[in-house]
């Protein structure tokens, strides 16, 4: 795709083998994440949205090596990720962290803030002694806490001062890459605009890039710099922010986006909604050809039978759709 | 008379901790058919507020009220019988997570039939005819066959929709829906929430619909009730909260929320601090120690001010008393009279 990506996904896979009956047959796969790629620009953030099911979190997995591909390709500064030892991952994990969604589950219970933020740096050996409680002290300013909260236990803390604790750890080892995976879902509206802030803040301090994974697209718009639309384990679009906001190719995209209510009664009254017919479909059985053609109010013969491909309409935009493919990069007018 | 007329609600619970206040003298009412939106943030009260109107709580919690009128009659002053008579039959409830509130181990049909069975005095194959007929009404596909089916069997927008089906089985004259859709996808919350609008339309039930969700408010509701630490802080038509906010904590709401149509990248404004401690809630304004325009006067009890045509507002910025120590960004407020 681009030349000087910092991170760099190519056709990857993921399958988790279901395994059933006393022998433990393999029966089926769950196709989470299901030939997918794209790049990342440093400094840039690429926002990953897609329902429940899409394959979103397991990217952002696979990204980092918390789970192993089933086959493709990843790299990091041009380094090969899948084919790293044990040793080369640890060191990667320098540059590469993650901020997860819940910080009630992600935090260890029985351990001191400092010691969960100073855990990293010990592992890494970036610090030892007296260096780590300085440096832990530094962090939590840098993330809006005080000093003293480092001898405080996780549980002491609101939701939104336990999330910053989760991006001050993120934070520790000096990472040039965070996943951000759903980071505000959890939290309450308020305290959410505090942790976008935060993070803005930070990535333009410290020159981070950011793969941020949410389901709320108002949240990705305000945030990245180009998003990826996730269905049923494959990206079906992938955008510039503004041409995938202002002019979405993929039926998909348009139904999802006028799905998101937007807090303004009077523009309400006037927004017509593609309301989609049906449930998301399983990624055990994914259909056939396009995955979306089972909802999908334009489908026609071809949807059915064969896979569209991710190709580039427009500069940088790119979609997965035979309507689109054959109507010479049109959109379909859904409402 | 209003279909539901709450005055001065107050609910308490006992815990290892001290008493949490959890609704503090709240009042509000609705009329029949109408769609109020109740929101706020975690701890506001909102669903205390729902479960104190219907006498769910656990028995650690204490409900004072002068008044919970649902079609003239107080609900307080009814025996435990009579309330089990109304609720699921003239009030029903629809929760978060359809997954807990469903019995696993019943099939979907027995649990609608269950509900006519007892309030309706439907026969067995009455019953049975009215669950299908509902499930049809809630777009479930092949009801007949699926009337045999285990709530596991059913995707988690069906399950919230085979419990649509269950609440409006004996046609209620008020629905109240705690955060029916937080749980489910965007696509399908969008099919949920048309579907509510289409059997509103249909049954003329009215709709207290509880949510965090200012966009879901916006869609859905006529008139929005705003909670903070336990009480009303601004009530009007979703136009009036939306395009005219008159308390800051409202205001603050709506400025730091990211929004689909934001074409500028604009910086979000948050609100600082943290919500209050429902342990030790500040006498007078309790939105006052997170709020920009602090005033002194704001430590005591605040009235709710009029702005006309039903928006009222409970801060003391519009008080003619406040005038002076009023910041200077504000001095162009109006000063209105209390209720």
């Amino acid at each position: 795709m681009t030349n000087g990506a910092l991170v760099e996904a190519k056709e990857l896979y993921k399958y988790f083998p279901i395994y059933a009956g006393l022998t433990s047959r393999h029966v089926a796969d769950v196709r989470a994440v299901d030939g997918v790629s794209f790049a990342i620009e440093e400094g840039e953030t690429l926002g990953l949205v897609g329902e429940s099911g899409s394959g979103k979190t397991t990217v952002g997995r696979l990204l980092l090596r918390l789970l192993p591909a089933t086959k493709g390709d990843v790299r990091f500064e041009n380094q090969d990720v899948l084919a790293m030892d044990r040793g080369e991952i640890r060191r990667l994990r320098r540059s590469m962290q993650i901020i997860f969604q819940d910080p009630f589950a992600s935090l260890n219970p029985r351990m001191t803030v400092g010691e969960i933020i100073g855990e990293p740096l010990r592992i890494h050996g970036l610090a030892s002694g007296r260096d780590v409680d300085e440096r832990v002290r530094e962090l939590l300013k840098l993330v809006g806490l005080q000093p003293y909260h480092a001898n405080r236990y996780p549980h002491e803390f609101s939701g939104g001062q336990r999330q910053r604790v989760g991006v001050a750890r993120a934070l520790a080892v000096s990472p040039k890459f965070i996943v951000c995976d759903e980071p505000v879902s959890a939290l309450d509206v308020s305290i959410q605009a505090q942790v976008i802030n935060l993070l803005e803040d930070l990535q333009a301090r410290f020159r981070l890039t950011y793969l941020f994974i949410a389901h709320d697209l108002s949240v990705v718009r305000h945030i990245s710099t180009r998003v990826a639309v996730m269905y049923v384990g494959k990206i079906v679009e992938l955008a510039d922010r503004d041409a995938l906001y202002e002019n979405p190719l993929h039926p998909y995209t348009q139904a999802l986006l006028s799905a998101i209510p937007i807090p303004d009664p009077l523009l309400e009254k006037r927004r017509k909604r593609i309301v989609l017919t049906g449930d998301i479909p399983s990624p055990v059985n994914p259909p056939s050809g396009c995955r979306f053609h089972t909802r999908c109010p334009v489908a026609f013969a071809r949807c059915s039978v064969e896979e569209p491909p991710l190709r580039e309409y427009a500069p940088g935009h790119f979609a997965a759709c035979h309507w689109v493919e054959e109507h010479g990069g049109q959109a379909p007018q859904l409402t | 008379m209003r279909l539901l007329e709450v005055s001065n609600l107050r609910t308490t619970f006992r815990t290892e901790d001290g008493i949490v206040t959890a609704v503090n003298g709240l009042s509000f009412g609705l009329d029949a058919g109408e769609t109020l939106g109740i929101v706020g943030e975690s701890g506001s009260g909102k669903s205390v507020t729902a479960l104190s109107i219907m006498r769910l709580l656990a028995r650690n919690a204490t409900v004072t009220s002068e008044r919970i009128a649902f079609e003239g009659e107080n609900l307080p002053d009814k025996s435990e019988a009579e309330m089990r008579k109304i609720r699921g039959y003239k009030i029903a409830m629809i929760f978060q997570d359809p997954m807990t509130s469903l019995n696993p181990v019943l099939t979907i049909g027995e649990q609608i039939a269950e509900a006519v069975r007892l309030h309706l005095g439907a026969g067995k194959s009455e019953a049975r005819d009215r669950a299908i007929e509902m499930l049809r009404k809630v777009r479930i596909p092949l009801p007949e066959r699926r009337l045999g089916d285990y709530p596991h069997q059913f995707s988690g927008g069906m399950r919230q929709r085979v419990m649509i089906a269950i609440a409006l089985s004996c046609n209620p004259a008020l629905l109240i829906a705690d955060e029916p859709t937080t749980a489910l996808d965007v696509t399908i919350q969008a099919q949920v929430l048309e579907l509510m609008n289409d059997l509103q339309r249909e049954t003329g039930a009215a709709i207290v619909l509880i949510t965090h969700d200012l966009g879901v408010v916006a869609e859905f509701c006529k008139n929005v009730l705003v909670m903070y630490g336990g009480n009303l802080v601004e009530y009007g038509t979703a136009e009036q909260i939306f395009s005219r906010p008159r308390m800051p904590y409202t205001q603050g709401l709506l400025s730091s929320l990211p929004r689909l149509d934001e074409r500028e990248h604009r910086r979000l404004v948050p609100i600082k601090g943290q919500p209050p401690n429902l342990l030790r809630l500040p006498p007078g304004c309790a939105f006052a120690p997170r709020c920009a325009y602090r005033m002194p006067i704001c430590d005591e009890p605040v009235p709710l001010y009029d702005f006309g045509e039903g928006h009222v507002a409970r801060c003391w910025l519009y008080d003619e008393r406040a005038r002076e120590q009023r910041p200077e960004s504000q001095q162009s407020l109006p000063t209105v009279a209390h209720t």
